[in-house]
């Protein structure tokens, strides 16, 4: 399955918030060298962005600017050069080595399917510990540890297919699932997710949407130290304890 | 709540904004034909806005503070490459530490998939960008522009420019497509260079 592909020009926003991933951000550099109205948006929202960074100036330690200085004073310039578009040079110089080693992001591979926010909202009853207050709630949920403080990101591969992206916040006790790639099941057949502790595993939920295509997103909560998230192949509704083998199984 | 706020520069009194202070232009020419002196100018004037984005991004004052370094050196290396013609000094900085940051991010989520775990442990004492977004003029125009978009748009925007997820990751996990996350991005953006294009 290949990521659609979307019209350049809607993607002047995040290429300029640096939201693209590698490839498309290549795909798109290729189509900014000959559309000058994206590149004038780009500028424009360049400026804009710099406010954004402004806004959260923080003195840096104090021996840090020795550091700076001292490392110009051996480090030999560039020449003067031809001036190339400021954006992609930017980005060819700014990409470390490690970046080149990036997984393949297949779990950002999203076809059309589309979860609506109301089928979001019909989550909140399946998620586990406190249920969200109704409205923006599940949403706002999402949110809250999608942008936590502590919030860490990481993706695994599900052993049956697919892939699964998780952001935990340890401070929330909460975390966010997302899985794409799913093998398809048959209709008596459900994944269901799991908060795996040394003493006892606790559902989590079951995923929702189609089988082969985004299957979430769910919030869970109640995280504990030690604790582990499952995923397991479970008869439709869903069982009190894994009757399974886990298909994914990681430590949080 | 973050009370160590830095201010952009040592501007008397709160008019202090990103178009006064020393012309950054004039000094990264300097800069490019390798005066020192020069260089230190700049670095007083641009460290903090650095710093704070890379810290926003990385949460982890080491990280940023390795970051900083990162993006110090390459405005010293490829100073003669700023090009007045194609925006601000300040647009030119902010997107090679935006940049460097994000880099950041993803290789560390690249190398926590490996490992199949994440550990950065919180920084203490830091908070919501929305939060830490309060101390000077400048943080407050950009905090009333936010505040001025819907909250899909200021989520979107502060997910992904804030927070290092691409388009596609916040898509996802909002459970949003890929293609409304995109919009209000854009939407987004182009309300807030309107807001913040009338408040310099």
């Amino acid at each position: 399955m290949t990521p659609a592909r979307p019209h350049p020009h809607t993607l002047t926003g995040a290429y300029a918030l640096h939201a693209l991933t590698g490839p498309e951000a290549a795909r798109f550099e290729r189509h900014l060298a000959r559309c000058p109205t994206c590149a004038q948006e780009i500028a424009d929202f360049a400026e804009t962005t710099a406010r954004l960074a402004d806004a959260t100036a923080a003195t840096p330690p104090a021996d840090l600017k020795q550091q700076v200085l001292a490392a110009a004073a051996r480090t030999r310039q560039l020449p003067p050069a031809i001036h190339q578009p400021t954006i992609s040079r930017t980005r060819r110089a700014a990409r470390p080595a490690s970046a080149t080693t990036l997984l393949p992001r297949r779990w950002l591979v999203l076809a059309a399917a589309v979860l609506a926010l109301a089928a979001v909202i019909g989550l909140a009853t399946r998620t586990t510990g406190h249920p969200p207050a109704p409205g923006q709630a599940p949403s706002r949920q999402i949110a809250a540890v999608l942008t936590a403080p502590d919030a860490t990101m990481l993706d695994a591969r599900i052993t049956t297919g697919g892939t699964a992206t998780i952001v935990m916040s340890r401070h929330a006790h909460a975390l966010v699932f997302a899985a794409t790639g799913l093998a398809p099941l048959p209709p008596t057949r459900c994944y269901q997710l799991w908060l795996l502790g040394p003493h006892s595993d606790t559902p989590a939920g079951m995923l929702p949407g189609p089988q082969h295509g985004p299957a979430g997103p769910i919030t869970t909560t109640g995280l504990r130290p030690g604790t582990r998230l499952g995923l397991s192949i479970e008869p439709a509704g869903g069982s009190p304890q894994p009757t399974t083998a886990m298909i994914l199984n990681v430590v949080l | 709540m973050r009370t160590h706020h830095g201010h952009l520069e040592p501007q008397p009194g709160p008019a202090a904004s990103p178009a006064a202070g020393p012309d950054l232009a004039a000094l990264l020419s300097e800069v490019a034909a390798g005066e020192a002196a020069a260089f230190e100018a700049v670095y007083d004037h641009i460290a903090a806005p650095v710093f704070g984005i890379a810290r926003a991004v990385l949460r982890d004052p080491c990280q940023a503070e390795e970051v900083t370094q990162d993006v110090l050196a390459e405005i010293w290396r490829t100073a003669a490459c700023y090009n007045p013609a194609r925006g601000s000094p300040m647009a030119w900085v902010a997107v090679i530490a935006h940049r460097r940051a994000i880099d950041r991010v993803r290789a560390e989520q690249a190398s926590a998939a490996r490992q199949q775990r994440a550990a950065v442990p919180p920084p203490p004492g830091y908070d919501e960008v929305a939060e830490t977004v309060a101390a000077s003029l400048e943080a407050e125009r950009v905090r009333r522009c936010l505040g001025a978009l819907t909250e899909s748009q200021r989520r979107a925007v502060i997910l992904t420019y804030y927070h290092g997820y691409t388009y596609r990751q916040a898509a996802a996990l909002l459970g949003v497509p890929d293609g409304t996350l995109r919009t209000r991005i854009r939407d987004g953006l182009i309300r807030l260079r309107d807001c913040l294009g009338g408040q310099q």
